[in-house]
């Protein structure tokens, strides 16, 4: 099960988190590793569905929400607890050498997978010179 | 009373074992809080009906995911591997943790361990324990025995 995620390039930044009270946002963990094509970044986001995850582009800054939705059935009673349950919000600067178009991402189980392809090199340009 | 003795004068060696032996003593301590905990973490919840276990798993493949129950114990294997072909120093940024781990979790008595469901959902195992019925308290009549 592979779910492409749309990337949007919407000017408004991201929605705050409705009550920080309530709901505790975490930094997921991330790896960051080159391949042929450019950087692939994975960013654990376990509990959120494709749906609601957000990714955005703006200038060079990728930022990244999941909200984390409950599969829970109605009337679960916490009654032991070792981890917390959060949304996950986290940015990114995005060097020059990527390629802004061409991002791709999906989301498979609680992983989001980020493919930045590097920018082709642009050819070297001669530049004439003008004499008076 | 002498003010210096032999073996008990400053010694600034053993002062340094010792300072250096309290920094690893809060080192393992720090250890023992911080990485000593089991893997992975577990949230329990309860129903009318049921106990759900959840445990969060983000990138684990199903396959590479066991659930056993044996004797009341509830046995959950995995790992986690890396992408295939990337070598470690193609990583820039790594700090998802891999590798295989285990867990068992002693259950209540009055599970029904035949019914126990696993779900994997977005990253998140989702296990159904499903309850006993619990047969109901039995009045026991208590009769006047025959004095000797």
């Amino acid at each position: 099960m592979t779910n492409e995620i749309v990337l949007t390039n919407a000017s408004a930044p991201l929605p705050p988190p409705e009550n920080p009270a309530e709901q505790i946002v975490f930094t997921p963990p991330i790896d960051i590793f080159e391949t042929a094509e450019g950087l692939v970044l994975q960013a654990d986001l376990p509990g959120v569905a494709p749906d609601s995850l957000e990714l955005q582009i703006q200038d060079n800054k990728l930022s990244l929400y999941g909200r984390v939705t409950s599969t829970l059935p109605a009337e679960s009673r916490l009654i032991h607890q070792e981890y917390q349950v959060g949304h996950f919000l986290r940015s990114f600067i995005l060097s020059d050498e990527v390629d802004h178009e061409h991002i791709s991402a999906k989301l498979n189980q609680g992983v989001l997978e980020v493919v930045l392809p590097r920018l082709p090199k642009p050819e070297p340009r001669r530049i004439r010179i003008q004499t008076d | 009373m002498p003010i210096f003795r032999w073996g008990h004068a400053w010694d600034p060696v053993r002062d340094l074992e010792r300072e250096v032996d309290q920094l690893l003593a809060k080192v393992s301590l720090f250890q023992g809080i911080r990485f000593g905990r089991q893997y992975p973490p577990v949230n329990v919840y309860e129903r009318n009906d049921e106990f759900l276990l959840t445990a969060e798993l983000p990138g684990t493949r199903s396959e590479d995911l066991e659930v056993l129950i044996s004797a009341g114990v509830l046995t959950i294997k995995g790992k986690r591997i890396g992408p295939e072909g990337i070598s470690d120093d193609r990583y820039r940024r790594q700090e998802r943790p891999r590798g295989a781990w285990q867990r068992s979790i002693t259950l209540p008595d009055h599970i029904r361990e035949e019914l126990l469901e696993a779900e994997f959902t977005n990253g998140v195992l989702c296990i159904r324990l499903p309850k006993a019925s619990v047969t109901p308290p039995r009045q026991i009549p208590v009769i006047n025995g025959n004095p000797v």
